[in-house]
Formats: C-alpha cells, structure tokens, sequence
C-alpha cells in the first residue's frame, strides 16, 4: 500500500507549467513540437512556442506576439507573473500580432 | 428398538457412498498441470511508462490446487511522437500519453483460484516483473521492476480449452536516460485471451 501511495504521488508532483508546444528550453526545432525561438535576445534559454496569425491560434494562457511573424508567449499582468520561466524574463507590453492592439507578454531581453 | 435398527442398516449404504464423493473442485476441472496461452488488449500508459497495444503469451504451472505458476511474456506497442523536453529549470521531464512508447516485460506470477460455478472460474492474479521501455521519439529508455495485481475470470470452451478475461494494476519503478533518473511505472491491462492445455 505505501508502494502504491508512494508512485501516486512521485507522478502527482511531475507537473510542469512550461511544455514542448509552449515554454520549453531548447536550442533547436527538434527540441520543441513546432518551433524553437533559439537562446538569447528576447527569449533566454530559449523559447518552445507555436506559429500563430491571431490568439485564437495560442493555447490557454498565450497571446500571439509581434515576433518572427507570429508566436505565441504567455500573458502576464506584472513582472511576478513571468518568474516561472527563470531569470531575465519580464512583463513587456508588445504589438500583438494580428490584432493591431498591444498586449503583456513574458519575454526576454 | 427394531426401528431404529431397521432405519440404520437402510441409511448404511447411503452414508457409505457419501463418504466415498469426492470434494468439489477448487479449480477448473479440466485446467491441466501445465497450459499454454496467449491474448490481446490494451495497457494505459503516461509520462516514461509505455501504453498501447498489448500482447502476452503465458505458460501455466501447477502449484497447488488452487494456484497456478504464470510466467508471461508481455508486448506493449504504442509508439507515438516526442513528448519530453526540457522545463524552465533545464530538468527533463517526459509527459507522454496514455498510449504511447513500446515494451517488453518477463513476469513470473501466480494466479490463484477463487472457487468457480460450471464453465466460469474467476481468479486473482500477482506477479513482479523486469521490462524494458522504449520511446524511440523521444531516445528515451529504460529498465524496470514492476509489480503486477488484478484478477480475471477462466471460462472453458471445450475440453482443454478455455478462454480468460483479465485486469490488472501494474505499479513499478524505472532508471532511465537521459538524466531522468527513477521514475514511477503506472498502468492498467484489460487483455482478452485463450488457453491450450499440454
């Protein structure tokens, strides 16, 4: 029974905020499941993000971004809201994409 | 007194044939010392342990009269594309699906009889079991230890011949590439078989 209890909850705690599609580290393509904004500039330790022309084409909790042509980053309100994704990421307000408008994204640089 | 007498000598051959009536069985009659098997089904899977398709051969060994030996040989295939990849921390962590990534596993086990009515038998069943995992997507595998506990049911279909229904809880743990580690195995079988007896 503590064997049993014991997996359950090593698996519970395998979460992770970031994934392949978006947030992921990576220094190539092939280390994300569409497209990697590579390390350094606006997106330290690289970036795993997904092409888009509107945010109806960013999963939950991303707005499409000015950047490259279109990709998805996550929302923010402050600064506070961009720590999960480590140092040198901050708040920004940037153009969206698609949109015409600006909007908070977490980004780099 | 001649009552009595009477009523004693007219029960005596019936009492006598009673002793001779054999218990009911507590197994199948007509499970052999040894059976072969195989069957199908389906195994979930999630993050480094593999589901999909699964398929087993089993060979059967009597150890008593309710218990059989099980010694299997189980096939998952579920394949599948990349799903791990690096968090924010620089850890890797794979978060795959419930039918995806391949294995095989050798699992010495026993099944044991619970008592059965007619044709239908159920049964428990446990084992342990060493399993190699597979994610070719991802080059992501491992060795594991797993431990197995379920039940199922035996319905015979002719002489030396049954077909068994079955569903187990499979826990474990495995070291696997890649930096990560040790990682929980967790799953469920529902698989579908036949039995032949030797």
């Amino acid at each position: 029974m503590r064997l049993v209890v014991l997996i359950l909850a090593i698996s519970a705690c395998q979460s992770s905020d970031v994934s392949r599609q978006v947030g992921a580290r990576c220094d190539t393509n092939a280390d994300c499941d569409v497209k990697c904004l590579p390390p350094g500039g606006d997106f330290p330790g690289g970036f795993c993000t997904v092409l888009c022309d509107t945010d109806a084409n960013c999963p939950d909790g991303t707005r499409c971004i000015d950047e490259q042509g279109g990709v998805c980053a996550f929302s923010c309100a402050a600064d506070p809201s961009c720590t999960f994704l480590g140092d040198g990421y901050t708040c920004k307000m940037v153009d969206s994409h698609g949109g015409g408008a600006k909007v908070n994204a977490c980004i780099g640089g | 007194m001649y009552r009595w007498l009477s009523l004693a000598i007219a029960l005596a051959p019936a009492l006598a044939h009673a002793d001779q009536v054999a218990p009911p069985p507590v197994a199948p009659p007509d499970m052999s010392d040894q059976a072969i098997g195989a069957s199908i089904g389906a195994a979930t899977g999630g993050r480094v342990t593999a589901g999909g398709l699964r398929v087993a051969g089993h060979f059967l060994y009597q150890l008593s009269d309710r218990d059989w030996f099980d010694g299997s040989a189980l096939f998952t295939f579920g394949g599948g594309t990349a799903a791990c990849f690096r968090d924010r921390t620089d850890a890797f962590i794979c978060d795959h699906g419930l039918a995806q990534g391949d294995s095989i596993e050798l699992e010495a086990g026993v099944r044991h009889y619970l008592g059965g009515q007619g044709e239908f038998w159920p049964f428990l069943l446990g084992g342990i079991g060493l399993r190699g995992v597979d994610f070719s997507s991802d080059g992501v595998n491992g060795f594991a230890l797993g431990f197995h506990a379920g039940g199922g049911i035996r319905a015979s279909v002719s002489q030396g011949v049954a077909i068994t229904a079955q569903g187990e809880l499979e826990l474990g743990f495995g070291a696997f590439n890649h930096t990560l580690g040790i990682e929980p195995q967790l799953g469920v079988a529902i698989t579908a078989g036949v039995e032949f007896r030797l």
